[in-house]
């Protein structure tokens, strides 16, 4: 098997550099992308667009699709699990 | 003292339990399709308890994202040792080939039954897609920089490869005469494709 990073806790993003984690710091458990400059978590439905953007900028799908996948994809996230 | 050895010894057992599963679910989705392989049937042919499949995987989504997963490992360490040697477009292709090839009986499955599979499943493999279509990007932008390319969208670019490839996996009985297409077609794929993007 080959060796296994720690994820991002919202977004599951592999974390395997420290400048993938926020502000550079290994001990956070979420990646720079889901938060802000103080390494805050960003809100959930800035982290949905920004990961509904990656389907839609990286394959072409429609903004519909992309965003049912980005939801399917950060429902089971230790950082939005519990969210109603 | 014993008790840290003994802590230390249950978390490498549990990692050998799960890397056991991941292998046997690789291997059964291959030969029998993923919608067809329950959880049961995985901890079957690996004589394991159910409970114990359950323990480390839930629900049977968990265990086919988790060889995904495995699969997106993979990949991305092939693109990190391609890159130290070669930036460019070839060796990111061939690097997505070696992986492929690696992984392609369960791969193509994969693509194959993507359209069946759960929402979360699916979203996982264009996850994937996304990361490679990054790399294939990033190269080609390269490469066109040094006038060796000319311009393509991302998306298309990224559609373009993968559409080519993934008619050869999910036909992959009809065009290899041995197990694996990918190492058969390698050559003739990337090849062709280094010749459409020619500027």
């Amino acid at each position: 098997m080959a060796e296994k990073c720690p994820a991002c806790g919202s977004c599951g993003m592999p974390m395997e550099r420290p400048e993938d984690f926020a502000l550079g710091d290994v001990t956070r458990p979420y990646c720079r992308h889901c938060t802000d400059a103080r390494g805050e978590l960003l809100p959930f439905d800035q982290v949905l667009a920004t990961n509904a953007r990656f389907y839609v900028e990286s394959q072409g799908v429609t903004p519909a699709a992309a965003d049912a996948m980005a939801r399917a994809m950060l429902a089971d996230m230790p950082a939005w699990r519990d969210r109603q | 003292m014993k008790q840290v050895i003994q802590t230390a010894t249950r978390r490498e057992q549990k990692v050998v339990t799960r890397d056991r599963l991941v292998n046997a679910a690789m291997l059964l989705f291959a030969r029998k399709g993923i919608v067809n392989t329950t959880t049961a049937d995985v901890a079957k042919s690996i004589r394991m308890s159910h409970g114990t499949v359950f323990l480390h995987f839930p629900k049977r989504d968990d265990l086919v994202i988790a060889v995904i997963d495995e699969f997106g490992r993979r990949l991305s360490a092939e693109f990190r040792r391609a890159f130290e040697h070669d930036l460019g477009l070839r060796a990111v292709l061939q690097a997505h080939l070696r992986v492929l090839e690696e992984f392609e009986p369960f791969y193509s499955r994969l693509v194959t039954e993507a359209p069946m599979l759960p929402a979360k499943v699916r979203s996982t493999l264009m996850l994937l897609h996304a990361a490679v279509s990054y790399e294939l990007f990033s190269a080609l932008e390269r490469e066109r920089k040094a006038g060796r390319a000319r311009k393509i969208e991302r998306p298309l670019l990224f559609n373009t490869w993968i559409g080519l490839v993934h008619h050869y996996l999910v036909n992959r009985d009809v065009f290899a005469t041995g197990a694996s297409v990918i190492a058969e077609r390698r050559e003739t794929l990337v090849n062709h494709f280094m010749t459409l993007v020619k500027p």
